[in-house]
């Protein structure tokens, strides 16, 4: 059936959706979770339910969304099985820009609390722009030149951020939260100020699948297949770019999702980027949103960073999955 | 098996079709009684406590707090101190001053990640926030329409009776008492210091994972603060930042006479450090002045601050506190 794989996707979406909104270091039995939704429960199930969990999995989801997304797009762009979202520098990028605004006391106000993403989503754009403009060779952007200047910039951001938060006093409690990736913010605001970049990034990568499969035999075939490959390139870089500096300016640097998520759904439903980026997206917020759900519950009250549960949980259900595959040449 | 998916997916977004943005709750706070029982003499209501917190923001409360959540055992410590234990409802994961504190409900805290579910779950009517926690758990709980006071961390013994103080008025007890026993010890070493000639060279070590530079106490700190005051020399007060990396060789070179373990907490003891190459021919090491000691008495800005600066004052001028 044509539309199977949607189908599974949306479905374990749905299901981890509900089970993110009914799990969490507060446990709510089922009726008072039914109360809560209808409008019935007491106040604080109310509380938790609609003003702690509701925009947490919602923002969750969307940053799963963005960076499985992107991490598809990545791997079409430079055909490289080991391309994720952050391949060119855009986590170390926001990293530093956030490490930099955590240095300056801001005033406790809409906008000093909004300083910190704010910098880390314009340093990520910025770190992009840098290496866009490095590995630039006249008109064309080798994909070499990219990774290479890429991975050149990110050691550099990386450093600058360690000495920077082994020179700051109080911070680097906090800079470690934020580095190690969680919804520090929690709450609509956020939401809203991530939402536009999301739908245009996503939005473009989705309509780009056509494209992407066309570069999957080289530049200079896609270049005569009538692709013009420099400006799908750049389109490429942009949105993805757009996607992940939003999604990690609120989220801190989640690692894994974007990396893991897209081969997943390679191995199940075939390298086809008309179909895979859709279902990288769906499958994104499905597999953030139960590693946080797993992050939340494993030792409540405690909370662990999202990124150490996507990193220690990934890893081997990657590993499971490669293994039932490894006869069929899936790349 | 079509007819199947369909069914489910139509369930599951049943279940989900209630959902809208939330509104905001507000807290409910501890209510008057109207009815005044007939022996009761007919008392004012409460006068409304308002504050200004250490973020600038206006706190304001009907009556003195009566659940309050702490988030750093700084706070914690306060709270018990100053009598308020039986109002705290809940604490953060490293609160472990005094005992009872162990036994409250913990809400979270190791690296960063406070549950705020579990705050409001505990219904609390004042939140007690400190430095080392963001302004942007703040707001999360601000948005919760939980009642959140941030205490700025002192930089002087002085600036934290202030602080007693104002957690005295959030939760309605008098500190005057408690701020006279502190002020009098510490005047008491005061003037036992004041009659030193020599201070000994002191280096305190907060942690030496890496052997060859270990963390110490720089300047602007209460580690060097209260090792001043205490009468002695900490060498670390010589460097640039505030927990700044000293090299072996600097600490060789200044030679100092009382080595503090900081980190003895953590299975560090005078032993592990004689055994340490390169370390034998500092003189503390020598003579066997190497002591270890709670560092949780220098770095949490509370009143057990005083009890630091006593012991470390009794380490370094044993003769004149016999």
């Amino acid at each position: 059936m044509k539309f199977r794989s949607y189908l599974f996707s949306l479905l374990a979406l749905v299901l981890v959706l509900t089970l993110s909104l009914a799990i969490g270091s507060v446990f709510l039995s089922p009726s008072e979770l039914w109360a809560a939704l209808t409008g019935h429960g007491s106040q604080t199930s109310s509380a938790i339910l609609w003003s702690i969990r509701l925009p947490r999995t919602v923002l969750i989801a969307l940053t799963g969304m963005a960076l499985s997304g992107s991490g598809a797009a990545y791997q079409g762009l430079f055909r490289n099985p080991l391309a994720d979202p952050f391949l060119i520098g855009v986590a170390s990028g926001a990293g530093l820009g956030a490490v930099i605004a955590m240095s300056v006391k801001w005033p406790y106000s809409f906008w000093g609390l909004m300083a910190i993403p704010m910098s880390a989503f314009a340093a990520a754009l910025i770190t992009v722009f840098i290496v866009y403009s490095l590995a630039r060779v006249g008109k064309t952007i080798p994909t070499t030149n990219l990774i290479l200047a890429g991975v050149a910039f990110s050691s550099f951001a990386t450093s600058l951020t360690s000495f920077l938060m082994l020179r700051s006093t109080g911070e680097v409690r906090r800079a470690l939260g934020w580095l190690l990736g969680g919804a520090s913010q929690s709450g609509w605001t956020a939401i809203l100020a991530i939402a536009p970049y999301l739908f245009i990034g996503l939005g473009i990568l989705i309509f780009s699948g056509h494209a992407m499969n066309l570069l999957q035999f080289g530049d200079d075939q896609a270049q005569q297949l009538g692709l013009n490959v420099t400006r799908t390139k750049t389109i490429l870089l942009i949105s993805s770019s757009l996607a992940t500096a939003a999604a990690v300016a609120f989220s801190g640097i989640i690692g894994f999702v974007g990396l893991i998520v897209p081969h997943v759904m390679r191995l199940w439903w075939g390298a086809d980027y008309r179909r895979l980026i859709p279902l990288s997206i769906i499958s994104g917020g499905t597999a953030l949103l139960l590693s946080d759900v797993i992050a939340r519950v494993i030792l409540a009250p405690q909370e662990i960073p999202v990124g150490i549960v996507t990193a220690l949980a990934g890893a081997p259900f990657f590993l499971w999955v490669l293994r039932r595959a490894k006869n069929q040449g899936y790349w | 098996m079509l007819r199947k998916i369909f069914v489910l997916t139509l369930l599951a977004t049943l279940l989900l079709a209630g959902c809208g943005p939330a509104s905001p709750s507000t807290p409910t706070t501890a209510p008057v009684s109207t009815v005044a029982p007939a022996t009761e003499v007919s008392t004012v209501a409460p006068t409304p406590i308002i504050l200004t917190d250490g973020l600038g923001r206006e706190v304001k409360l009907d009556a003195p707090a009566q659940r309050v959540v702490s988030l750093a055992p700084s706070n914690t410590e306060i709270l018990f101190s100053i009598g308020a234990g039986r109002q705290v409802v809940g604490r953060d994961e490293f609160s472990d001053f005094p005992e009872q504190a162990k036994g409250l409900a913990s809400i979270g805290g190791s690296m960063g990640q406070y549950s705020t579910e579990a705050i409001v779950a505990l219904k609390p009517d004042l939140v007690l926030a400190a430095e080392i926690n963001t302004p942007e758990l703040v707001k999360q709980l601000e948005d919760l329409g939980l009642k959140v006071y941030y205490l700025k961390n002192p930089k002087t013994i002085e600036e934290m009776y202030g602080n007693l103080e104002i957690v005295g008025q959030l939760t309605g007890h008098d500190v005057t008492d408690l701020i006279s026993s502190l002020k009098a010890r510490v005047a008491a070493v005061d003037e036992k210091i004041a009659t030193v000639t020599e201070k000994p060279m002191v280096f305190y070590e907060i942690d030496a994972t890496d052997a060859s530079k270990p963390y110490t106490y720089g300047p602007n700190t209460f580690g060097d603060l209260l090792i001043t005051r205490a009468g002695g020399t900490n060498i670390g007060g010589a460097l640039k930042d505030p927990y700044p990396q000293i090299s072996l060789e600097q600490i060789v070179t200044s030679n100092p006479s009382i080595i503090v373990l900081g980190d003895s907490l953590y299975g560090i003891n005078p032993d592990s450090v004689k055994a340490r190459s390169g370390w034998a021919s500092i003189e503390a090491v020598k003579n066997g002045n190497i002591f270890p000691f709670d560092d949780n008495l220098v770095s949490r800005p509370g009143p057990r601050l005083v009890d630091g600066l006593e012991q470390l004052a009794k380490l370094f001028h044993p003769e004149l506190f016999k």
